[in-house]
């Protein structure tokens, strides 16, 4: 069976994160505001070559852009 | 003499001797009928290593009902409802976001998903006003990535608004 999401070239990690994210939407306030705190994440990375340090990217958006570009070419 | 009439006494006492287990009920006559449950979140486990009756799960292969001595089984979940009957037949209801189901040998189950809720923690409200919004982008004109998330997003939402129905 061969699965929406992955024949739009998402992998399941981000399929659950999606998913998960729509269900702590779907939360009454009082819970939903305490549930979406978990859902924030915040975290740089650079690459070194060479001994030099590359530039400092922020891992969401280095992760949506992959993504952006696995939708546009769909794997097997 | 003395020793026959020991032995005899002892010929006589067996029969008892055997007969009692049987009417105590131990630990091993009662446990095959339940299920160890485990139900663990990343940040919070719902359920720990508790005996219950049944568990009705949403697998991505179709709904079904795990009782004790189960086959062994991995199964993938669909956003949805799993229900865990208790002892006594009272049951809960959750709302998972998806995840897998395992299924050991000694009628032993972890279900493993990201979130997962009592039904009455959601809001009809909330999950009407997301399938609009969602619907919007599936049908929209927006990238391949923002519409197929879109369509999971549907799939959870509609889940759920059939739970809360």
């Amino acid at each position: 069976m061969v699965f929406a999401w992955k024949s739009a070239g998402l992998s399941y990690n981000r399929y659950l994160a999606v998913a998960s994210r729509v269900v702590r939407r779907s939360l009454k306030d009082d819970k939903r505001i305490a549930a979406e705190r978990r859902g924030e994440s915040d975290l740089r990375f650079a690459k070194w070559s060479n001994g030099k340090q590359g530039e400092v990217k922020n891992l969401n958006e280095a992760n949506a852009a992959a993504a952006t570009e696995a939708a546009g070419a769909p794997s097997a | 003499m003395n020793t026959f009439r020991v032995a005899r006494a002892a010929l006589r006492a067996r029969p008892a001797a055997l007969r009692m287990p049987l009417q105590r009920r131990t630990y091993a006559d009662a446990a095959p009928d339940k299920i160890k449950l485990s139900l663990a979140l990343p940040h919070q486990s719902i359920f720990q290593s508790q005996d219950v009756v049944q568990v009705n799960i949403p697998a991505e292969s179709g709904e079904m009902g795990v009782l004790a001595n189960h086959v062994p089984s991995i199964e993938q979940l669909k956003p949805g409802l799993i229900e865990v009957i208790e002892d006594g037949g009272s049951s809960k209801q959750f709302f998972l976001s998806g995840g897998f189901a395992v299924v050991q040998p000694n009628s032993v189950m972890s279900i493993n998903a990201v979130e997962g809720y009592a039904v009455e923690d959601f809001s009809a409200d909330a999950v009407r006003s997301q399938i609009t919004e969602a619907q919007k982008i599936a049908n929209g004109s927006g990238s391949e990535q923002d519409i197929a998330e879109a369509k999971i997003e549907l799939e959870v939402l509609e889940s759920l608004q059939s739970v809360l129905k």
